[in-house]
C-alpha cells in the first residue's frame, strides 16, 4: 500500500515538473502542428478509389499517384521525422527533466524520505518515459487517423512507429540518466546521446570498416563498439522495414539495444545507491 | 545500540579524499552521539565543523566510512529509519512547480500516507505556519521566509518522532523565528525529539535543552545547557584519562568530552572539580588545566572551539 502511494506521487512529480516545463509544451505543440498540417493544408483527392492528387497550399501535384503508396509516402515521413527529430527533442527535454533530480538541495530532501533511492530514479525516468509515449502515440495515433479518414486507407504498419520510437527513447533516456546521475549535467548528458545517435549509422557500417581496417587491434575495437553501443540507425531501418511491410533480416539490433539499456539503468541505479549528496 | 534512543552513533566517521591533491578531509570524525528520545538537541559548530554532513549521515544521504548510526534502533542506512524523521535541510530547494499544498501532500504520500490524511494534515499544517492563503500559489512566488516555514510544514507533514532541523531560521524574519520556536517547544512537549542544527548560538540556547559542540569532524562536549550555562563552573582538562575513570568522571560532571587525547569535565562546583582532579591524578592521569567558566552559551562555545588559522578558514 504504501510502496504503491510513493510510487503515484513520484510519478505525479515527475508528470507536474514536465507540464511545469516549456519545451515539453513545444514538443505536443510540433505534434499539433503536424497533425493540423494533414488535417487542413493538405487535401488529397481520391480518383476512383485507387488514385489520388495532392494539393499543399493551393498547388495541386500535376500527376495522380497510387492512393496507397502515397499515404505510405506520407506514414514514411512522418515516422522518420518522428524517429530523428521528435526523439532528439525529447531526449533535450527529458535530459533536464532527470538531472533535475540531483540539484543540490532537491535531493537531500527527497532522499530524506523514506523511499528507496533504486524506486526514486525508476520512478523519475518511468514518468519520462510516460511523458514522452502519450505524446508520440498523440501524434503517431492523430496522423494515422486523420489519413484513413481522408484516403480510406487503413494502414495498421503505421502504428509501429509508435512502440519503435518509444523502444529507442528509453535505450537512449538510459545513457542520460547514467550521465545525470554521474554529473549532475544535463547538457553533458545531452551531448552524450547525440554523440551516440550521430556515431550509430558510423558503426553500422561495421563491415566496411573491418575490412578497411588494417590492424586487427582496431577492427576488435571497431566490432566491440558496434556489439556494445545502441544501434539507433539499424533498428530506424527495422522500423522502415516493418512500415513498409518488409521482412526484417536481423532482430539482433533491437535485443542488442534492449540489453544495453538494461545493463546501463542496472550501472545507473548502482551509481545512485551508492552516491554521498 | 540503545533502541530507546533516537539517535545513537557510534564512532561516526565521514572521510572524503581528494583523488588528485591526495588529501584526505575528516568531515565526520569518529562521533559517538546519543541523543534521548522527547528531549530538544542542539548542535553547534562553527562553519565547516561538520554539521551538515553529520546530519546526512544520520538521514543516509552520505555514506559512513566508519562506525554506525541508528535512528529509534534502526539502521539508519535503511529507508525504513526514515519512516518517523522530518528532515528541513539547509539552503533547501524545494520543487517550485508544485503549490504550496501541491508540495505537502507530495511529501506526505512519500511518507505513505493515505489522501484522506494527507488532506486533512495539509490544511492544519498551513494554518500551523499561518500559509493557508498560500496554499495553492507556486512556491515559485513564495518568499524566502515563507519557503522555510513550508519547509518546517513539510517536514512536520507525516507527524514524526524526530524532527532534524538544518538552519531552520535561515532567512527567517524575529517573528517568524518566534513562531518557529514556539512550534518547536510545542512539539516538544508532544514528546517529538528536535534535533536543531544551527551556528547561532542564541537561537540553541533558546530552543534546546542539551546541546552538543562539534569542531572539525570532532564532537569536543556535550551537555544540558542549563549545566553548560549555570553560574559558574570549572572546566577540567587531563590527559592519560583511563576509560573506566573518564567514564565515572562523566557520571558525576555536568558535561564530559575527549578531544586530541585529552579529557575536558565541566564540574558546576570548585570543592567537585577539585575532587576530580585528585581521582584524577591518584589514577595516574595528568592535570593540563582547570579553568573557570562562564555563564552564556557562547561563552562555552568560544572556549571549546579552537580558532581556525587562514588557511583553515
Amino acid at each position: 500500500m504504501m510502496r504503491r502511494i510513493q510510487a503515484t506521487a513520484l510519478l505525479r512529480d515527475t508528470l507536474r515538473e514536465a507540464a511545469a516545463r516549456w519545451v515539453f509544451w513545444g514538443f505536443y505543440g510540433l505534434s499539433t502542428a503536424l497533425i493540423l498540417f494533414f488535417l487542413f493544408l493538405l487535401r488529397i483527392d481520391v480518383i476512383e478509389g485507387a488514385r489520388a492528387t495532392v494539393t499543399l497550399l493551393g498547388e495541386t501535384s500535376p500527376r495522380a499517384l497510387p492512393v496507397t503508396r502515397l499515404v505510405r509516402q506520407f506514414e514514411g515521413g512522418v515516422a522518420s521525422f518522428l524517429y530523428v527529430a521528435g526523439m532528439g527533442l525529447a531526449l533535450f527535454a527529458s535530459a533536464g527533466l532527470v538531472a533535475a533530480t540531483f540539484e543540490p538541495g532537491r535531493i537531500e530532501w527527497l532522499l530524506s524520505k523514506p523511499v528507496s533511492r533504486v524506486r526514486i530514479l525508476l520512478w523519475r525516468y518511468a514518468g519520462a518515459v510516460i511523458v514522452v509515449a502519450l505524446n508520440v502515440c498523440y501524434l503517431v495515433l492523430g496522423v494515422w487517423l486523420i489519413l484513413g479518414w481522408k484516403t480510406g486507407v487503413w494502414d495498421a504498419h503505421f502504428l509501429v512507429a509508435a512502440p519503435t520510437t518509444i523502444f529507442m527513447f528509453m535505450v537512449l533516456l538510459s545513457v542520460v540518466t547514467l550521465a545525470a546521475v554521474l554529473t549532475g549535467s544535463a547538457a553533458l548528458a545531452t551531448m552524450l546521446v547525440f554523440a551516440l545517435m550521430v556515431l550509430s549509422p558510423i558503426l553500422a557500417q561495421h563491415k566496411l570498416m573491418v575490412r578497411l581496417l588494417d590492424s586487427e587491434f582496431w577492427r576488435d575495437v571497431w566490432r566491440a563498439m558496434y556489439y556494445c553501443l545502441p544501434k539507433v540507425f539499424e533498428v530506424g531501418r527495422i522500423n522502415m522495414n516493418l512500415l513498409r511491410d518488409r521482412a526484417v533480416e536481423s532482430w539482433m539490433p533491437v535485443w542488442s539495444s534492449a540489453l544495453f539499456a538494461a545493463v546501463v539503468l542496472a550501472a545507473a541505479l548502482a551509481a545512485f545507491s551508492r552516491r554521498n549528496y | 545500540m540503545d533502541p530507546d534512543a533516537a539517535i545513537e552513533t557510534r564512532e561516526l566517521t565521514r572521510v572524503y579524499r581528494q583523488r588528485w591533491r591526495g588529501r584526505e578531509i575528516r568531515a565526520v570524525d569518529g562521533v559517538s552521539l546519543k541523543v534521548a528520545r522527547g528531549t530538544s538537541f542542539g548542535l553547534l559548530g562553527p562553519n565547516g565543523a561538520g554539521k551538515t554532513t553529520f546530519v546526512k549521515l544520520l538521514l543516509g544521504i552520505v555514506r559512513p566510512t566508519a562506525g554506525s548510526a541508528t535512528l529509534f534502533g534502526v539502521d539508519c542506512r535503511r529507508p525504513e529509519a526514515r519512516l518517523r524523521v522530518g528532515y528541513l535541510p539547509e539552503n533547501h530547494r524545494l520543487p517550485s512547480y508544485w503549490t504550496g499544498a501541491g508540495l505537502l501532500d507530495f511529501a506526505g504520500a512519500l511518507s505513505g500516507m493515505d489522501a484522506r490524511a494527507r488532506r486533512r494534515r495539509i490544511a492544519e499544517l498551513l494554518d500551523l505556519v499561518g500559509l493557508q492563503e498560500w496554499a495553492n500559489v507556486r512556491l515559485s512566488r513564495y518568499s524566502k521566509g515563507m519557503l522555510q516555514r513550508l519547509g518546517l510544514a513539510q517536514a512536520l507533514m507525516h507527524a514524526p518522532s524526530l524532527l532534524l532541523l538544518d538552519e531552520p531560521t535561515d532567512g527567517v524574519d524575529p517573528v517568524g523565528r518566534q513562531q518557529i520556536r514556539a512550534i518547536l517547544r510545542e512539539l516538544e512537549d508532544q514528546g517529538v525529539t528536535v534535533f536543531l542544527n544551527s551556528h547561532l548560538l542564541s537561537e540553541v540556547e533558546l530552543a534546546c535543552r542539551e546541546v552538543a559542540i562539534m569542531d572539525r569532524g570532532r564532537l569536543v562536549l556535550a551537555g544540558r545547557v542549563k549545566d553548560l550555562t549555570a553560574g559558574k563552573g570549572y572546566l577540567v582538562t587531563a590527559a592519560h584519562v583511563p576509560e573506566a575513570l573518564f567514564e565515572t568522571l562523566r557520571a558525576k560532571a555536568a558535561s564530559a568530552a575527549m578531544r586530541d587525547g585529552l579529557a575536558e569535565f565541566l564540574f558546576p562546583t570548585r570543592e567537585e572539580a577539585n575532587r576530580a582532579v585528585d581521582v584524577v591524578r591518584a589514577h595516574g592521569g595528568w592535570l593540563e588545566s582547570v579553568t573557570p567558566t562562564g555563564s552564556t552559551l557562547e561563552e562555552v562555545f568560544m572556549r571549546t572551539v579552537r580558532p581556525q588559522t587562514p588557511e583553515q578558514l
